[in-house]
């Protein structure tokens, strides 16, 4: 109970504090819920259940070895982020640690949430934050983006909110056992409308394709804090819920129908996301790209239903998480100290700072998925799995691998080893070093022993479920 | 019963408590009345509904009348400092408030159209003076003859149907035309325009479209302390009449009106909303949300079995509030929406409560808009699919009208203003906050 609740109580108590504590503040209470959740995980079985009950009729509770694993997640990436951004202004902000703790308060529940409404409430619920946040510490220069991800988002929620209520009406049922049980095949072509409702505010939230479109600018625009949150973790709902709830429950013919067209989807966005990713000057609006292009390979394979590419996908999603946290944390340090993210006004930072160029290139090797990082087993399974499923849609997704590497060498090699053409560049802080060498060192862990993640998940995703 | 004598009689006391000009005293007799009232509601206990038949369908009329008087409650705490300026005449406003009120507990549940009428007009007569109160003001006058003459319209058309429906079922008795009409005389022309002729007029009341136009000038009109009661009490009562009255009564003839009810639904959600975006006074945006939100409430007739209304209208009615109360703070004279630039920044509370309020209101959860959205929607979803798609299309809109207020009231000035808040907007914008994140708490 403390786990969920912990985030919102800090959240809560962080509108009172003084603003010059804020940032240890913000620091002390994600490293207190980062220790909480781990030593609640080693007391964990993992083949168990941990039920969890306010008393409320619609949100109810029940964390299984995947929901700890985001769990962990979604704590490892608040601490990260409180430590990374420990220098910068935004963590001066009293509002911004309070609603980054709420924020976590939402993921939390919606990673740990046991009905399909809990679900959308804790969905939504997280929108609040970040919207606040991106408002207040953004740089839009005009509302239209800001608002333009705020439709998005919405007109996906609402889509969703009237698959849940078909779903709930259609079986009577509003927990995930029941839901599992319940006979969702019998309801023919009703059953792939309900299920395109998630996938919309799925593909909106990963983003898809077609529907990325608020991505580039609200990533570039957004507080480098805010940008962290939005890709390392925020993203990692949609997948979670097409991995935990929509893909098992709507098992059967509504799945086979959108599978071919949410991979083709995703097949797009890694070859498009990289092709412009290739083209940009902007080095967030790089990684924005990079990041729809990663996404889209992880939603292809998940469509692909199969029980050993579901694990290594929750790999993968750690991994992404990882690598975004870096390469966004790496660019917010270009940012804030020479003011500008512009590929061709960069250049021989390396040289001033030789710190910053050694964990920034490890960061881009982890992205680039070298063996013995924790993306090369991701992409590499995954990949393997869409060469099983078709060779074509295998050559395509192995696109990923080629063009990645051109705009991640590129994103690092202009601004670290091209003409110098910064005069000074202050080198890496204790705080940015300490996130910098536990995200490679995780990386590298996850790499040579993905097994940690798999074995532990296997257990909520390989039971049974029909 | 009880509770409508206790108001009568506080609004009496107050009235001639409001001629020592204490405007303290006139407030605390005003506000004892309606605890009391509520209380008395809800001691009354389960309370028989006359359609007993139907007691799934109304909740118990005690939690209407706590509703209606929480609300009047609130309303006359967020205006007191208004009340209280003009003290000559605060112990008028507060009785008027509470005589209206009687006419709103009158007409949200009656079981008689004789009675329902009676109630309505004690309802509206309180507000064409209280809309009209301010002598000095041309555009109030201007309001108060708006509203009385189409408000007076409104009544003679509910009238014509009542008039009709007597004649074709030969009773005023709720429960006797209905189980007239269910065997086979709602087919009956006059039975049938009577009904055309009832819902006209409820439409009328409840401000939505195509019967809304009157919606904008009032509240435009009003002062910011008489449109906190009149955007709230009279939709709560009015919806609630429309439901008890007209859902009941014509259940049988439901294939006949659902879709008439459904483009009435969809047009107000679509007109309110977009004619809500270009607003630039904060009253008119009101009027215009509270269209789009009278809109949502209709959704209670697409199922007249078991439709959960309560939640909706109350999160509507605290929200609603909680702006208004807003809204006074920097806007008593003038009403533009320019001066809420910054305006969470005048004090934290005014932040906290202006998010909440504007998050419920445009349906986002945890908050009580989206519960009262949801369970309006969950009963509607099955009758009446497609009203519903477009309806959260619509939302869609409305969260983009009311995000963009909070945006703009949330902008960081480059001077920050403090403005210090009464003790009683305090209660009311805790209470309204409160309110709206613990309806987790009653789903």
């Amino acid at each position: 109970m403390a786990l969920i609740l912990l985030p919102l109580v800090f959240g809560i108590i962080a509108w009172f504090v003084p603003g010059n504590i804020s940032r240890i503040f913000g620091l002390i209470a994600s490293t207190v819920t980062l220790a909480w959740s781990i030593i609640a995980v080693s007391y964990f079985e993992p083949s168990e259940h941990l039920l969890v009950d306010f008393g409320l009729r619609f949100v109810r509770f029940s964390i299984d070895s995947l929901g700890f694993t985001m769990v962990l997640l979604t704590n490892s990436v608040f601490f990260l982020v409180f430590l990374s951004n420990f220098n910068t202004s935004i963590v001066h902000e009293k509002r911004f640690t309070a609603l980054a703790l709420l924020m976590q308060f939402g993921l939390l529940g919606l990673f740990t949430t046991n009905t399909i409404l809990g679900f959308y409430i804790f969905w939504e619920l997280t929108l609040l934050p970040i919207f606040l946040i991106l408002y207040w510490f953004g740089a839009f220069d005009k509302p239209r983006a800001l608002l333009q991800f705020f439709l998005y988002t919405l007109v996906g929620s609402l889509a969703m909110l009237l698959s849940i209520i078909g779903l709930m009406h259609l079986t009577n049922q509003q927990t995930y056992d029941a839901l599992l049980a319940a006979d969702i095949q019998s309801l023919g072509n009703t059953s792939i409308f309900l299920m395109g409702g998630f996938l919309l505010a799925f593909a909106v939230k990963i983003p898809l394709f077609p529907f990325h479109t608020w991505q580039a600018e609200t990533y570039t625009k957004a507080p480098t804090a805010g940008t962290m949150l939005l890709s390392a973790i925020m993203l990692k709902m949609a997948l979670f819920g097409l991995l935990k709830w929509v893909l098992p429950i709507f098992d059967g013919n509504a799945t086979d129908f959108w599978r071919w067209p949410v991979i083709t989807l995703g097949l797009v966005g890694i070859i498009y996301g990289a092709v412009i990713a290739i083209r940009q000057q902007n080095l967030k609006t790089l990684f924005a790209y990079a990041s729809l292009s990663h996404l889209g390979l992880i939603a292809a394979a998940l469509m692909l239903q199969n029980e050993h590419t579901n694990l290594i996908s929750v790999v993968q999603i750690v991994n992404h998480s990882i690598v975004s946290i870096g390469l966004f944390l790496a660019a917010g340090i270009i940012e804030e100290r020479l003011g500008t993210q512009q590929l061709d006004q960069l250049g021989g930072i390396a040289k001033v700072a030789p710190r910053f160029g050694f964990w920034f290139a490890v960061l881009t090797f982890v992205s680039l998925s070298v063996p013995f990082t924790a993306g090369f087993i991701g992409e590499f399974f995954l990949i393997k799995a869409l060469f099983s499923a078709h060779t074509f849609t295998g050559i395509l997704a192995s696109t990923t691998l080629v063009l990645g590497a051109v705009y991640m060498l590129k994103a690092y090699q202009v601004p670290m080893f091209g003409p110098t053409k910064i005069n000074s560049f202050q080198d890496l802080h204790w705080s940015e070093l300490a996130v910098f060498a536990i995200l490679s060192i995780a990386a590298i862990y996850l790499g040579l022993a993905p097994q940690c993640i798999t074995d532990f998940v296997a257990h909520s995703l390989t039971q049974p479920t029909h | 019963m009880d509770s409508i004598v206790i108001l009568f009689i506080s609004g009496l006391i107050g009235l001639f408590a409001g001629m020592q000009k204490k405007p303290l005293l006139s407030i605390i007799i005003a506000s004892l009345g309606l605890v009391s009232a509520g209380v008395a509601a809800y001691f009354k206990g389960s309370y028989i509904s006359p359609l007993s038949s139907y007691e799934a369908y109304v909740p118990t009329q005690g939690l209407i009348i706590i509703l209606l008087c929480t609300v009047t409650l609130l309303a006359i705490l967020g205006g007191y400092k208004r009340y209280a300026a003009d003290n000559e005449h605060t112990g008028d406003y507060l009785a008027l408030i509470l005589f209206s009120l009687c006419g709103a507990v009158l007409m949200a549940q009656p079981n008689d159209l004789m009675l329902f009428f009676i109630g309505l007009e004690i309802l509206s007569i309180p507000i064409y003076v209280l809309v009209g109160i301010e002598k000095g003001s041309s555009r109030s006058a201007e309001a108060a003859v708006k509203y009385f003459f189409t408000g007076s319209f409104a009544s003679a058309i509910i009238l014509f149907g009542i008039a009709l429906l007597y004649g074709a079922t030969g009773s005023f008795q709720l429960i006797e035309i209905q189980s007239n009409l269910a065997i086979g005389i709602w087919q009956s022309p006059m039975a049938i325009i009577g009904s055309l002729f009832l819902l006209a007029g409820f439409i009328f009341k409840i401000g939505a479209v195509p019967f809304h136009f009157w919606g904008p000038d009032v509240y435009d009109g009003a002062s910011n302390a008489v449109l906190m009661y009149m955007a709230t009490v009279v939709k709560i009562a009015g919806i609630y009449a429309l439901v008890n009255v007209f859902g009941q009564v014509f259940r049988d003839s439901y294939g006949f009106w659902i879709d008439l009810v459904s483009l009435i639904i969809v047009l107000s959600m679509f007109y309110g909303y977009i004619t809500a975006w270009k607003q630039t006074s904060f009253r008119r945006l009101i009027a215009y949300s509270s269209i789009a939100n009278a809109g949502l409430m209709i959704f209670a007739l697409a199922d007249t079995h078991n439709s959960n209304l309560f939640l909706f209208v109350a999160a509507y009615a605290f929200a609603t509030i909680a702006l208004v109360v807003i809204n006074s703070i920097v806007n008593d004279d003038t009403d533009s929406l320019v001066n809420w630039e910054g305006i969470a920044w005048r004090h934290p509370l005014i932040g906290i409560a202006l998010v909440i309020s504007l998050f419920s209101l445009a349906g986002i959860p945890p908050f009580a808009g989206f519960f009262g959205k949801f369970s309006l929607l969950w009963s509607a979803v099955p009758h009446v699919p497609y009203t519903a798609i477009l309806a959260l299309i619509a939302s869609v809109i409305g969260a983009f009208v009311y995000l963009r207020l909070m945006m703009s009231a949330l902008k960081k000035p480059t001077v920050v203003v403090r403005s210090p808040l009464s003790f009683e907007q305090i209660l009311v914008l805790t209470l309204t906050s409160l309110a709206a994140i613990g309806a987790l708490y009653f789903i």
